[in-house]
């Protein structure tokens, strides 16, 4: 139930006038997931794809193409088009629609290249706009060197001091130059204009006035933007008139080629086909069926084997990081999450995909991570914004990242209104009841509460308060750290003992267990001698338990584990109190709140007028402060626990995840 | 009385507020490391994140050091 679907290795084995049939079939089941033929078997080859897929592929290729020009994307469509229309007509469409955009792309791409081209010509003449000088006036002299570029700094003192002859013109900032100088001075010129930074800038083709020929080029780019238009409002009626066919021609093109590429990963003989595939326990039947009913004779499927929980594979090769992909014979991993735990297997596939004889920790994720994060809000002014906000995501969001969020903030959020209400009984940090000294000055107790505020006795919620029942809270929190953590332990256990059988489960994780055990009687005896400074001495029957329990855990743990077992002895502890974070988290909002509301009912709001408003301005802004620091270090600190502190436990994944032959139409229907 | 308490909320300050330098201190690298890792292959981001979180466990204790300080207040 709680461990992935049971696997049946099956072996499909036909004659090979049917496998395009036996494919179909296959297709349409959805719970087949093949296992890649290895060529190595002895009088078998490697299949060879569908006489059908070339055509389909170079058709594909086509359409693609076409596809591009026309820029068309993936977007919800109105209609779904028949594959039988697809079939008959995307032949013909294809050259119908290559001819028609042929025109509209083409001219299209001419003027976006003339368009660059002109582009390119006016930021190199642009430069020389600055001078007055004509274009060909550069050119063609016998005694004379031109240099024109860029320089740092202005060189004419430097050249009116070594050069005789030469003439420089220049921009008005006095970077661009362009320097006239007789050919026997020209190396000296040109030494002087490298000690300035000088860089090249060459000339450009053309005649006369470089302003005159960019005025040209500017109008020339006017009417061209013009024809580029046009040309992609052309594109654009020929997108809309041809997306819906297109998208549809190219989705079942891409599945009809997928299906006839199925061959290469089947074995073959000269007349017959041989598939080895995987398939859920309870789905054999219905596969054996399907096939029978259509393929009669001609198919035969032959059950191999039940696949083992249990792994040949070296426990230690597994957690040295070989994946179960690298290993063949694994069954893949069908985890069987409905709804709503299913919404929280995204942070299980966040890590890890589990392996097919472990438990799926999805189930716990769905359980804890809302329980924790609702603990660590604790607060009905959050949690009723958290449910609305993660009920309005559930409904929208599409995307795997932001449903999760969604689903986190939803069930986190009931859990914080729940705590908000029975357990800690407040509302944006602050609690219902009367709290602090009641007198005449303070008819609804001093401290800053609901009933203080609104001047009513409002009844008292809850049992406890963040921030000044911090021993206890922090106390409960170890405790629930112990409970996660012996959960993490006992599928630990429960897992390895499927997987590598009892033996080893024992010593990799019974030993932890009484460890754990121990700890917890230890706790109580440390509590009791370091906080509450109770008489009691070494033969408290406590203190006795836990180290009857620890030293013959570290044994067992050592003798599974070696010396990493010491290693990891001190991390253990550290793992329980890295629990007391939902604490530590819990109180930090609570007193940032308290703040907040401090500054905005008590200082600024009894000074009256228009500070009113701006009590209100804070209370709100100091909130929803509170709230977004909520979502972030709530969500995150309560799913670290489980990646870092519960998963460590048990979790190894690197499963293979089930894959099952099946096609997923978007644009399309069968008949 | 008053020096007394005084001392603890100083003591209290630094367990946090050390404990706190450290933690970011030993993160920074491993972050940084992970979001490289990361960058190569989208699937190292669980490991990326329990790895760079491994550190934070200081100041957990830096604070539950501190909120016990701050009881014995």
């Amino acid at each position: 139930m709680l461990l992935p679907e049971q696997m049946t290795k099956i072996l499909i084995v036909g004659s090979k006038a049917r496998f395009k049939e036996t494919i179909d079939v296959l297709y349409r089941l959805e719970a087949v997931h093949p296992i890649d033929f290895s060529a190595e078997e002895e009088g078998f080859s490697l299949g060879t794809p569908l006489p059908t897929a070339s055509e389909d592929s170079q058709k594909l290729l086509k359409l693609r193409s076409v596809e591009k020009d026309l820029e068309v994307v993936d977007k919800p469509m109105a209609e779904k088009i028949q594959t039988a229309k697809v079939e008959s007509e995307v032949g013909e469409a294809i050259i119908s629609l290559e001819a028609e955009i042929a025109g509209a792309v083409e001219s299209k791409l001419r003027v976006h290249n003339r368009i660059s081209e002109l582009q390119n010509s006016k930021k190199l003449l642009e430069p020389f706009t600055q001078l007055s000088v004509d274009l060909d006036l550069y050119k063609g002299y016998g005694s004379i060197d031109v240099f024109t570029g860029i320089v740092r700094n202005d060189p004419t003192d430097d050249l009116t001091k070594a050069v005789d002859r030469f003439e420089i013109f220049k921009s008005s900032d006095g970077k661009f130059v362009a320097l006239f100088v007789a050919k026997a001075e020209s190396a000296k010129a040109q030494q002087i204009l490298v000690t300035q930074g000088f860089t090249e800038i060459p000339v450009p083709a053309g005649k006369g006035d470089p302003q005159e020929a960019v005025k040209a080029i500017d109008s020339e780019l006017e009417a061209l933007g013009k024809s580029l238009a046009d040309a992609v409002e052309k594109i654009a009626k020929l997108r809309e008139k041809h997306e819906a066919f297109i998208l549809a021609s190219e989705e079942h093109l891409s599945i009809e080629v997928e299906k006839a590429e199925f061959p290469l990963r089947a074995g073959t003989t000269a007349h017959s086909f041989i598939v080895d595939a995987w398939v859920p326990q309870k789905s054999l039947a219905e596969v054996q069926k399907a096939l029978r009913e259509k393929m009669g004779e001609d198919v035969h499927v032959e059950v191999l084997e039940v696949a083992l929980r249990k792994e040949h594979i070296h426990p230690e090769e597994v957690h040295a990081g070989v994946s179960e992909e690298h290993v063949v014979g694994t069954p893949p991993t069908k985890t069987d999450a409905k709804k709503p735990v299913g919404f929280f297997s995204f942070f299980t596939e966040l890590i890890s995909t589990p392996r097919y004889g472990e438990i799926d920790p999805t189930i716990i994720i769905a359980i804890t991570f809302p329980l924790f994060f609702g603990l660590m809000v604790g607060d009905i002014g959050y949690g009723i914004p958290f449910i609305v906000l993660g009920a309005l995501g559930l409904r929208r969001c599409t995307t795997p990242e932001w449903r999760t969020i969604a689903t986190m903030l939803f069930f986190g959020g009931i859990w914080a209104t729940l705590f908000g209400f029975f357990l800690f009984g407040e509302a944006y940090g602050m609690h219902f009841g009367v709290m602090g000294t009641v007198d005449a000055t303070h008819p609804f107790g001093s401290e800053l509460t609901w009933s203080s505020m609104l001047q009513t006795e409002l009844p008292h919620l809850g049992f406890l308060s963040k921030l000044t029942d911090v021993k206890l809270i922090l106390y409960i929190t170890v405790w629930i750290g112990f409970a996660h953590l012996l959960l993490g332990y006992l599928i630990g256990m429960f897992n390895e003992t499927k997987r590598h059988g009892f033996r080893h489960a024992f010593f990799h994780k019974f030993g932890w267990i009484m460890i754990l055990g121990a700890g917890a009687f230890l706790l109580l005896f440390i509590v009791d001698v370091l906080i509450l400074n109770k008489p009691v001495g070494i033969d408290d029957p406590r203190f006795i338990l836990g180290i009857a329990l620890i030293l013959p855990g570290i044994a067992i743990a050592y003798l599974g584990e070696g010396g990493q077992a010491m290693l990891e002895l001190p991390a253990l502890l550290s793992n329980v109190i890295s629990y007391t974070r939902i604490a530590a988290i819990g109180m930090s909002k609570a007193g940032i709140a308290l703040a907040f509301n401090m500054i905005a009912i008590e200082m600024i709001a009894p000074m009256g007028g228009v500070l009113i408003i701006a009590a209100i301005a804070i209370f709100v802004v100091g909130h929803l402060m509170v709230f977004i620091l909520a979502v972030i270090s709530a969500g995150i600190h309560g799913i670290r626990l489980h990646y870092v502190e519960l998963f460590q436990k048990f979790f190894v994944g690197g499963g293979l995840k089930f894959n099952p032959l099946r096609i997923v139409r978007k644009y399309t229907i069968e008949r | 009385m008053a020096i007394e308490a005084g001392l603890i909320a100083i003591g209290a300050g630094l367990a946090v507020g050390l404990a706190g330098l450290g933690s970011g201190i030993a993160e920074k690298d491993i972050g940084a490391a992970a979001v490289g890792a990361i960058a190569e292959d989208e699937k190292n981001f669980g490991k990326g994140l329990i790895m760079t979180v491994i550190p934070e466990t200081i100041v957990i204790f830096g604070l539950v050091m501190a909120i016990l300080l701050w009881i014995k207040m």
